[in-house]
């Protein structure tokens, strides 16, 4: 049972309003609490959006007026651009690694401050410090400290023997570091299980607890199941946010995706082309192609959403 | 159940309005500038630069507003703001984009000005020659600079090597590079930095060939061959262990905190002489400069004098007389010569060098001493870059030679590959 | 086999004291264990800032030979334009960010989430694919659209989207907590003969403290955060926030202040992180108010 059908029902069957009314009863107080949105989306968001569209169908330098360019641009991208399927890769194992390890540690990290211990304003506090420096300069001097062959991970390994690669500058290891990175960076999820598990009422527990429920089958029966809408927004939007990921690649290669385009981001491909070499229209294509990607992988989300994820509505 | 809107729902809102309204009264708000500057830099190059633009407010009247950002930053902000028929008037412009810029007009050819508003009697001819693109000139070179080998000399006295000199060649890299690895200092420093994907190192090799990276025609210079006999030259002091390992090089991605000299890898690094002072800052151990090494005793021509930077002027000012105006007061006026002195380069104008000599710190000396007395290393002035050579070099020069450092291609395949590709890249943007 | 997993339950019902304090042990080495992980960048760049220029990239060790405060001085005035106008700019960006993401945001979550009108799932994925496009091949647009409007070199840009609810990560936020909250709290209100605003006002935002606050902290961290926005659209300096003071301060081709980098970058993180102290109390709050009867 919906709000707007509670709403309207009543009065439709006394007096059968014209069309307009039913109109305005109806759908107006959705479109009225969407209003700034609406304004944002069609006078801010959307004309950009149209325009690169656009411009992904020519050839536009930046300095001078695009040129159309038909479909050009797309078919090189899948005939004739070895760097574009490099780059797809890179960020498809990126993708397929760092969602799920940083999902998994953010929520073990939430349950685990979830507890009620004490010290948790400073433990919840110190795992978000990592979040806070963004994408600071100091976060690819630091990278290299940790990660280069004279770095913190090889002294800890050479403590048991081991003399480890230089990871960071290792084509073999480089993107690991850079997966690394993002799971170290779980703040953001954390914080929002947090919220999440917050909004479970504490009375479910006790009375599970009253009914001798263990601690991992409250967990099973009614964490996970009634957090699952948190689950379901961490794991699209970090896939959304995996897939476009640029900053920790630009600030650790320096913008330029090597050692040997092994951390060669599809949006740091994109930035090359468009910036680097002047082609935007090429970029703009390549924008739409992940665009395109992304979502189908969030609809095909939100289509088996239905199965797993449990609403209260 | 009717829904209506009341008065509070309107007044929430128009909030936003109301809120951006008071944004408005912000710091941000006013849009009025006489003429406006764009360059990379840093703080101390700032200071000096508004230093000579005070003077110029003081002399002419004319006010120019700066803004100056990190060479990363400056190009994407540069290019939206052209796209977007905002470029401000003055732009510092680099040897690899002045081709890019000028060739679509987002900047302004000069000669127009030249004799009347932009003075250049006397000023060095091949610095000239380098701001020009397609015969007209569109850039005002600030200073010259010349490739240049950093030498850490403290890492040399502790190895008890005799550090190089101008008259190094090839074959020293091998010879002292095993003494001073045998020395073992400083946790396993080797002497040189791999240079095999540094672009001008190339250059300068080819050139002492006789040949050259580009062709006037904007082909490329060289042929596969060439390319095998280099990456191969390199292989070999790999392998003896005389250079920085592949994965430790490949630490290096641009900023001089990343480089092997910074980092204590290596006691010389391919560089340029007007990075010296940058360098000297961040490394303890004092630093000195000697040219690229000779392919062997008696051949030179491999160094030529570079702008190290240009002021252009761009296409869509509304101002380009007063522009270049102040371009001839920035290269000319001996206050501002002593308020810059070598910082972006050694000036090109004869008087504005004597202005400045005296004024220099010893670092800068070294670099102006380097730059005044290459001898016989000088060669001529290469044409400029065709527009594709920056993704030549980031795209193909690095990505190859990083591939033939970890082996995962032998120099007899890059070479040919690397020319193939080179020349479908050339091909597609002309 | 069938009755272990019963004992241990049994055990975990009743633990006895000495279990509960080696586990309390137990949790807290870990917990202390991760957080040295998580503070050593912040340590390193704080020994970074104190100690001589020159030895930043070449010690090996975390403890600077000598200490200065010296790179907090020439950092704060190092850049012509003294830090605290970028921190003055800084926090009108994002406090204006905060209230503007907080309201639109939930306005808009509100309708998704509770409202019944054509073509919602329609806007609904609309709205997702704004999140999906590159910033980077809208910049160039959106620029001359802020310029067509007369907002570049003005704050404008950076915060009038924030009111017009253009970052659907907040909305998509918001929509998965408000549909959390039991149906039967508006349907109860509505028979009261509230209207949808009411229900918003009075039980949706209530209720939604946990969600709030996280919104408020993610837009003001990063906002405060962001250089992009601020490099494109800001010319002035004495418009420049404090990131964008910050990048100002490393050139990769020349000269560059480490320690001043180091130093700034350490003070750009107080106000974020009390932020984040202050406003992280409201998620825990709303253990009290949504423990309700459902």
């Amino acid at each position: 049972m919906t709000l707007q059908h509670v709403a309207t029902s009543a009065p439709a069957e006394a007096e059968k309003p014209s069309v307009w009314r039913r109109i305005w009863q109806q759908d107006a107080p959705g479109y009225l609490f969407l209003l700034p949105w609406f304004i944002g989306f069609f006078g801010l968001t959307l004309g950009p959006m149209i325009s690169s569209l656009y411009l992904s169908f020519t050839h536009f330098d930046l300095l001078t007026a695009p040129r159309w360019a038909g479909v050009d641009n797309y078919v090189r991208m899948f005939t004739n651009d070895p760097k574009f399927a490099a780059s797809m890769r890179v960020t498809m194992f990126f993708v397929v690694f760092s969602v799920p390890l940083k999902l998994a540690f953010a929520l073990g990290v939430a349950l685990l401050l979830n507890r009620g211990m004490k010290g948790l304003t400073l433990y919840r506090s110190l795992f978000y410090l990592p979040s806070l420096l963004g994408a600071s300069v100091a976060i690819a001097i630091l990278w290299r400290q940790i990660f280069a062959a004279d770095g913190l991970v090889n002294k800890f390994l050479s403590l048991f023997g081991i003399i480890g690669p230089s990871w960071i500058s290792n084509p073999n290891y480089s993107l690991w570091t850079l997966i690394v990175l993002s799971i170290w960076q779980f703040g953001s999820p954390m914080i929002i299980f947090l919220a999440g598990l917050r909004q479970i009422p504490q009375d479910m527990y006790e009375a599970a607890s009253l009914d001798g429920a263990s601690k991992w089958r409250q967990f099973w029966k009614i964490t996970l199941p009634l957090l699952t809408p948190v689950v379901f927004f961490n794991a699209i939007i970090q896939t959304i946010e995996a897939f476009k990921s640029f900053t920790p690649a630009f600030i650790i290669s320096g913008g330029t995706g090597n050692p040997i385009n092994s951390t060669l981001f599809y949006t740091l491909y994109l930035y090359q082309e468009a910036f680097g070499f002047f082609r935007m229209g090429y970029a703009s294509a390549l924008a739409w192609v992940l665009l395109a990607l992304v979502a189908i992988f969030t609809a095909f989300s939100f289509l088996t959403s239905k199965y797993w994820v449990h609403y209260d509505d | 159940m009717t829904f209506r809107m009341d008065r509070r729902q309107f007044l929430m809102g128009t909030s936003a309005l109301m809120v951006t309204g008071v944004a408005g009264i912000s710091p941000a708000w006013a849009q009025a500038a006489n003429m406006r500057l764009i360059f990379w830099g840093g703080q101390s190059r700032a200071d000096r630069t508004y230093g000579v633009t005070d003077l110029f407010e003081a002399a002419t009247g004319n006010k120019i507003e700066g803004e100056f950002l990190a060479w990363n930053d400056y190009w994407p902000k540069l290019a939206t703001q052209t796209a977007g028929g905002n470029a401000p008037d003055i732009i510092q412009m680099d040897y690899r984009y002045i081709v890019e810029y000028a060739k679509r007009n987002a900047i302004a050819p000069l000669d127009e000005f030249v004799g009347g508003a932009l003075k250049l009697d006397g000023f060095d001819e091949d610095q000239l020659e380098g701001g020009k693109v397609d015969g007209k000139l569109y850039g005002i070179s600030l200073g010259a600079n010349s490739v240049a080998t950093l030498v850490n000399t403290v890492a040399f006295e502790e190895a008890g090597v005799e550090p190089p000199t101008n008259d190094w060649t090839l074959d020293d890299i091998m010879t002292k590079g095993e003494a001073f690895s045998k020395a073992n200092i400083r946790n396993g420093m080797k002497m040189m930095s791999d240079g095999s994907y540094t672009e001008p190192m190339l250059d300068n090799w080819l050139r002492q060939k006789g040949l050259a990276l580009y062709t006037a025609e904007g082909k490329l210079g060289f042929g596969a061959d060439e390319m095998t006999e280099w990456f191969n030259l390199w292989k070999t002091f790999r392998d003896a262990g005389v250079i920085v390992a592949p994965d430790a090089q490949a630490l290096d991605t641009g900023p001089l905190e990343t480089t092997m000299l910074v980092s204590g890898k290596s006691a010389l690094m391919p560089s340029n002489s007007n990075q010296l002072v940058g360098f000297q800052a961040l490394v303890p151990d004092k630093l000195d400069m000697v040219g690229y090494p000779r392919l062997a005793a008696g051949v030179g021509g491999g160094h030529y004098r570079k702008p190290s930077m240009f002021f252009s002027v761009a296409g869509s000012s509304a101002a380009k007389e007063k522009a270049a105006e102040f371009l001839s007061f920035f290269i000319s006026d001996p206050e501002s010569a002593k308020i810059l002195g070598v910082e972006r380069g050694i000036p090109c104008l004869p008087e504005t060098r004597d202005i400045v000599a005296p004024t220099l710190d010893e670092a800068n000396q070294i670099a102006l001493n380097f730059v005044a007395n290459l001898g016989d290393l000088l060669g001529p002035l290469p044409p400029p870059p065709p527009a594709a050579a920056g993704e030549i070099d980031l795209s193909l020069l690095r990505v190859i030679g990083q591939e033939v450092a970890f082996g995962a291609r032998t120099p007899e395949d890059a070479g040919p590959y690397f020319v193939a590709e080179a020349t479908a890249i050339l091909e597609r943007a002309s | 086999m069938t009755d272990a997993p019963m004992k241990l339950t049994v055990v975990g019902a009743e633990t006895p004291i000495w279990r509960k304090r080696l586990m309390s042990v137990v949790s807290h080495g870990l917990l202390i264990a991760a957080s040295i992980l998580m503070l050593y960048p912040l340590l390193w760049m704080l020994a970074a800032s104190f100690r001589p220029e020159n030895e930043i990239f070449t010690s090996a060790s975390i403890i600077p030979s000598s200490w200065s405060l010296d790179a907090y001085f020439r950092g704060w005035h190092g850049l012509r334009t003294s830090f605290s106008v970028f921190f003055t700019n800084s926090f009108i960006v994002s406090t204006f960010s905060v209230i503007g993401n907080v309201f639109a945001c939930s306005l808009a979550a509100f309708a998704f989430a509770r409202l019944e009108f054509r073509g919602r799932r329609i806007w609904f994925a609309l709205m997702l694919m704004t999140l999906m496009l590159p910033y980077q091949v809208t910049l160039i647009p959106q620029y001359v659209l802020f310029r067509q409007l007369g907002w570049v070199d003005t704050f404008l840009p950076l915060i009038v989207p924030k009111f017009l609810a253009s970052d659907a990560f907040f909305i998509f936020l918001m929509v998965q907590f408000f549909r959390g909250i039991p149906r039967e709290l508006d349907e109860a209100a509505m028979m009261d003969g509230a209207g949808p605003w009411r229900i918003y006002w009075k039980i949706m935002l209530p209720l939604s403290t946990p969600v709030l606050a996280t919104a408020a902290i993610f837009t003001f961290i990063w906002t405060w955060d962001d250089f992009f926005g601020p490099l494109i659209y800001l010319n002035r300096m004495s418009d420049y926030t404090v990131m964008l003071g910050l990048r100002t301060f490393t050139d990769s081709t020349g000269m560059s202040d480490y320690g001043g980098l180091f130093a700034m970058s350490v003070l750009s993180i107080v106000p974020i992180f009390l932020f984040f102290l202050i406003f992280q109390r409201l998620l825990i709050e709303g253990i009290a108010t949504t423990g309700m009867k459902r």
